[in-house]
């Protein structure tokens, strides 16, 4: 008996195993022989021969077992390791493709004035001057029409300087209160380092009762938009001019390079300007026929937050559709 | 508008006012400082005084001058050719550091001893004023021999540049900025005299009389000036130096300066464009053939606030002058420029956004000037043309200020502020003030302008910060539906490897018609486009993709897929919203993957783009409108049986003519991608069954026809079907066999071999008898 325990444990492969459990565990194997054995075994005897007998049945049986897991554990490892690859070859970068930085940073703008109630509004590109200039206080011959350098088409139709003729046209289609911002693409005759004939606005108007709504409220959600967009910084008011507002004023940022020490970015000023706002001029409520009410206005270019926030140089590489700075935003 | 710290000195009192706390004073009212540089000439620069200056023996060039510093005279070799003997001049003595790092030392030139340099206004740190060394004189205050050039205030200074907003005429001058600076800072402004001394002077209304028979809204006021000995002075040569304007005439500079100061419009006419001493002259004010205001003597001399004619110009040094300032209100002049646009003078950049009104100021400052820096004589009195000014009262309630601002301000505070800024507001009635706007000040017509004042001087800092408490209200309109879609479509876009590309949505409008496409009506195209690559709207996505893609391969890029959403427009500039794609070159990166040989897009795989993008669609063979596509590699794209756009292959010949790779593109409309909710359908329990068929049939038929076939023979089990092979060989011929695959399957139980076999073999008649295939 002793040598089919050494038999298994010597046994180098499940075959082998396989062979040794047949010729132990088999029909015709030595396990069945043995037991036939025991109708010559004296009675007396016949209870030790027995008993004897299930001991070694038992454990060359889980012998057996043992040594065959063990040897599938071992064919397994020697297996898998010969699977073996050099996980470091595929490296990759994303294949994946991204969202445009100004786009990507007028979506986050939209989704903060939506968080904060404001219903989106849109309208076309292509405008006429009552919408774009005269409703807006910007009467013909005014000089400040000289800031916003036009493109007109010979029907005396233009495209649209900024994003305030969204208000009028939903100031004149809805009735007050209104809380509303229009993002979309706007056209000024200008191509320099620090120019592009078509770049990008949203422009906010909130319209409530007369007496509701104060510079106050205004300052509040503009500084809480401005810290929501570029983090902990501080947020100057400085007086300024709009035609379509009164009293009205720009908005600047502590310089997010230095912090406000004064930088290139900052021409060393430590402010970076970010923003015109103020309360909306009675002349643009009677343009559009309300009376008694009340409201602020502000807008803001997007490339120019963009171009901060991604701390992107070059204006005019936002319109390249260059790979190479596009996929920087997988 | 340019400022300096001393010269904004001599109409406010700043002695005691940091420079930082003048610039940020300057920003919080709204003047937007742009630009602050500091002059301060170096220490060791010193007053000297040429006492002899002779040639060098040994160059011809070279001067050996003896100059007087008051303790001693020193030897200076100096190489100027306006130095000469007699003029105190700026020496930079031994030690003295100069900008840009020059150290004076002890030097040698051409074997003579050279104790320090004479210098230029450019060699100490000032703006360039021409050829030379600067000559000092006592406009600067009185010269004192040795003393640091940086002891007077004209080298020590502050210039600081002002971005003005179009609405503040008022401060385009020097005096018009210390008006503002007064309420900001709580301080009277230096009274200027404005009092005309006749005593013994030649009345003017002995030489010239004015007449005119219509009523002018301008103000004008004449004086007359007998110039002689007139040079300009340092301080105004290098203050008008300083605000970068140029002059042809002493006599220009020294309007041009008295301008700069005051604000108010001066010109100077030679005398005798009016007439002769002896018969007077006449100054003649009428409308001219442009219907402006204009001035006449002989002949046309002027147009009231926009131009002078060239001969009308006081061009002499010495001489009989007629001195003129004038005033016309911002809107008459602007509105008149806009109806009929005539040439206009540098002065009209104020006049169009309202100039000084006190026009007696200015030309008293100006005769000032004449009668101090020369031996000229001024004429006593004027001759004047008034208009009468019937000032603008805008009444306030105290409430309306806290309500607009959101701050309480005491009654006391805005008395004060009014007062500061020349508002004239009389005694409160109650709690109402009626406000009455003086005439410089044409930007305050409403309640809200008075606001705005009110704010400025307050502080906007000072304005509590307070949310707005209104009514809640659904805000989820169309237009932000359209705006969620558009950004779905476009994370979907980045997600499947596109990158998103903006671009203007100007086109060229011989290249895009050169391709086929339609543009912009001719009566309703672009008057003033930017440049002729801008010169139309874009009717397509394609060609800024295209563009770009171009650009991408000369910058050696080898993959390159990009998108864009945005607007174009149709012949009647109609705008529709569109997504187009393009994917060049490669489909993917070189990697050990794909050996560093990756695939080049393909119809199939660009197809799965666009449809992992976009959802399900259905190609249609198409052939192309415009030449940008291959023609026989090219569909049109049907989304939920909408024809949605195209999706093709460029054309080779395109693909030379931009440098590109083997390229598809595909535009589609917005509205034609599904952005509805999804209703589930219900469907079936039991067990699909896979049926391949292959039959052979010819090459001509296109797949779109040998499906529609199929479906007309589909019974309600054939759920699905799509093409899996198609195998073409010689043997074949002119047919191909096409491989395809069927899902069947029923609501109500398993299907049996019989009903299988029964559905297939309807499908294979019905190939048969329309479309003559065979079975393979």
């Amino acid at each position: 008996m002793q040598e089919w325990y050494d038999a298994i444990k010597s046994a180098d492969s499940i075959d082998k195993i396989e062979e040794i459990r047949i010729a132990v565990f088999g029909k015709k194997g030595i396990m069945n022989a043995e037991f036939a054995r025991m109708k010559d075994i004296p009675d007396a005897e016949k209870g030790t021969f027995a008993k004897e007998l299930n001991i070694h049945k038992e454990g060359l049986n889980a012998l057996l077992v043992d040594r065959k897991l063990f040897l599938a554990m071992e064919h397994l490892q020697a297996t898998m390791k010969a699977e073996a690859i050099d996980v470091s070859l595929y490296s990759t970068d994303t294949e994946r493709g991204s969202l445009h930085p100004v786009m990507e940073t007028m979506d986050r703008i939209v989704e903060y004035f939506v968080a904060m109630n404001f219903s989106v509004q849109t309208g076309p590109m292509v405008e006429d001057d009552f919408h774009n200039f005269e409703a807006l206080n910007l009467p013909k011959y005014h000089p400040a029409r000289d800031m916003q350098d036009t493109f007109y088409f010979k029907d005396s139709m233009l495209l649209r300087t900024h994003t305030s003729p969204v208000q009028i046209r939903t100031m004149l289609s809805t009735q007050p209160p209104i809380r509303m911002i229009a993002p979309g693409a706007v056209f000024r005759r200008d191509y320099d380092i620090t120019h592009t004939p078509m770049f990008h606005q949203v422009e906010g108007l909130v319209v409530e009762e007369a007496g509701k709504v104060s510079f106050a409220n205004l300052k509040f959600i503009l500084e809480d938009f401005l810290k929501t967009m570029f983090g902990d910084v501080e947020v100057r008011f400085r007086p300024s001019f709009f035609p379509f507002t009164e009293p009205s004023a720009e908005v600047d940022i502590s310089c997010i390079f230095c912090a406000g020490e004064g930088c290139r970015v900052c021409s060393k000023t430590g402010w970076l300007e970010v923003l015109g706002c103020g309360i909306v001029d009675p002349n643009v409520f009677k343009a559009v026929g309300y009376e008694n009410v009340s409201g602020y206005a502000f807008g803001l270019g997007v490339e120019r937050f963009a171009m901060l926030i991604h701390r992107i140089g070059d204006l005019r590489s936002l319109f390249e559709g260059d790979t190479r700075l596009l996929e920087q935003f997988r | 508008m340019i400022v300096t710290k001393n010269w904004l000195n001599e109409w406010i009192d700043l002695t005691d006012v940091s420079t930082e706390l003048l610039l940020k004073t300057l920003n919080s009212i709204g003047l937007e400082v742009d630009r602050h540089d500091a002059i301060h000439v170096a220490d060791g620069v010193v007053v000297g005084f040429v006492e002899k200056c002779e040639k060098h023996p040994d160059a011809d060039k070279l001067n050996v001058c003896q100059v007087n510093v008051g303790k001693e005279v020193r030897q200076i070799v100096c190489g100027a050719s306006n130095v000469r003997e007699g003029i105190h001049i700026a020496l930079a003595t031994v030690g003295a550091e100069l900008p840009g790092g020059l150290k004076i030392k002890e030097a040698k030139l051409r074997g003579v001893d050279s104790h320090g340099m004479i210098c230029s206004a450019k060699e100490i740190g000032l703006p360039s004023m021409g050829e030379g060394i600067m000559i000092l004189d006592a406009s600067i205050g009185e010269l004192v021999l040795g003393q640091n050039l940086n002891q007077y205030g004209l080298f020590n200074d502050d210039v600081i540049e002002i971005e003005l907003t179009a609405n503040r005429g008022d401060c385009l001058s020097i005096h018009g900025v210390a008006r503002d600076l007064r309420a900001a800072l709580s301080r009277p402004l230096r009274e200027k005299n404005v009092k005309d001394d006749q005593e013994g002077r030649l009345g003017i209304g002995r030489i010239l009389q004015l007449q005119h028979t219509e009523t002018f809204n301008a103000a004008l006021l004449f004086g007359a000036v007998e110039v002689k000995e007139l040079s300009v002075p340092l301080i105004i040569s290098l203050r008008l130096a300083i605000i970068e304007e140029v002059y042809t005439t002493a006599v220009d500079a020294v309007l041009k300066y008295a301008t700069q100061s005051t604000g108010v419009i001066l010109r100077a006419y030679p005398f005798e464009k009016f007439g002769d001493v002896e018969n007077k002259g006449i100054i003649t004010l009428e409308t001219d053939e442009n219907g402006y205001a204009a001035l006449y003597g002989k002949e046309k001399l002027s147009v009231i606030g926009v131009s002078q004619e060239k001969e009308a110009h006081f061009g002499a040094n010495e001489g009989l002058a007629v001195i003129e300032a004038s005033y016309i209100a911002p809107d008459v002049v602007s509105q008149k420029m806009g109806e009929k646009k005539v040439p206009s003078c540098p002065h009209y950049y104020r006049t169009s956004r309202g100039s000084e009104p006190s026009i007696e100021m200015g030309i008293r400052y100006a005769a000032e000037l004449f009668e101090k820096y020369s031996s000229s004589q001024v004429y006593g009195g004027n001759i004047e043309l008034t208009s009468s000014y019937e000032p603008r009262i805008i009444s306030m309630v105290e409430a309306e200020f806290e309500s607009f601002i959101g701050l309480k301000i005491d009654k006391t505070r805005i008395t004060q502020i009014f007062k500061n800024l020349g508002l004239d507001i009389g005694k409160p009635k109650g709690s109402t003030f009626a406000i009455s706007v003086p005439k410089f000040r044409h930007d305050i017509v409403n309640k809200q302008d008075i606001i705005e004042e009110v704010v400025r001087i307050v502080g906007i800092d000072n304005i509590p910060s307070k949310p707005l408490v209104f009514a809640e209200a659904n805000q989820m309109s169309d237009d932000l539906a359209e705006y969620r879609k558009t950004r779905l479509y476009r994370h979907r876009a980045a997600q499947s490897g596109f990158y998103e590309s903006v671009h203007f949505v100007f086109n060229e409008r011989v290249q895009v018609e050169k391709f086929g496409f339609v543009c912009t009506e001719a009566s309703k195209e672009l008057l003033n486009p930017i440049t002729a690559t801008f010169d139309t709207l874009r009717p397509t996505l394609l060609m800024g993709l295209l563009n770009s893609a171009s650009a991408n391969v000369k910058v050696n890029q080898k993959k390159i897929a990009l998108f864009e959403t945005g607007m174009v427009f149709n012949t009647d500039r109609q705008e529709s919203k569109h997504i187009g794609f393009i994917v060049s070159g490669a489909m993917e990166s070189e990697k050990i993957a794909n050996a560093g040989k990756p695939a080049v897009i393909d119809f199939a795989s660009f197809t799965k783009l666009i449809a992992d993008v976009c959802g399900s669609f259905e190609l249609v063979s198409h052939t192309p409108t415009h030449s940008l596509a291959h023609p026989y590699v090219c569909a049109k794209v049907f989304i939920n049986g909408a024809e949605a756009g195209e999706l093709f292959r460029l054309h080779p010949q395109v693909e030379e003519e931009f440098d590109l790779p083997q390229t598809f593109m595909c535009e589609l409309k917005m509205d034609t991608l599904p952005y509805a909710l999804i209703e589930a359908q219900p469907y079936s329990k039991y067990q699909a069954s896979y049926r391949d068929l292959s039959v052979i049939i010819s090459k001509e038929v296109r797949y779109e026809t040998i499906k529609a076939v199929i479906e007309k023979h589909s019974s309600a089990q054939v759920r699905r079907f799509y093409p899996v092979d198609r195998y073409v060989s010689e043997s074949l011929g002119e047919q191909m066999s096409l491989t395809l695959r069927f899902v069947l399957q029923s609501d109500e139980k398993t299907l049996e071999e019989e009903d299988i076999n029964a559905a297939m073999e309807w499908i294979l008649s019905g190939l048969r008898d329309e479309l003559g295939a065979g079975l393979r």
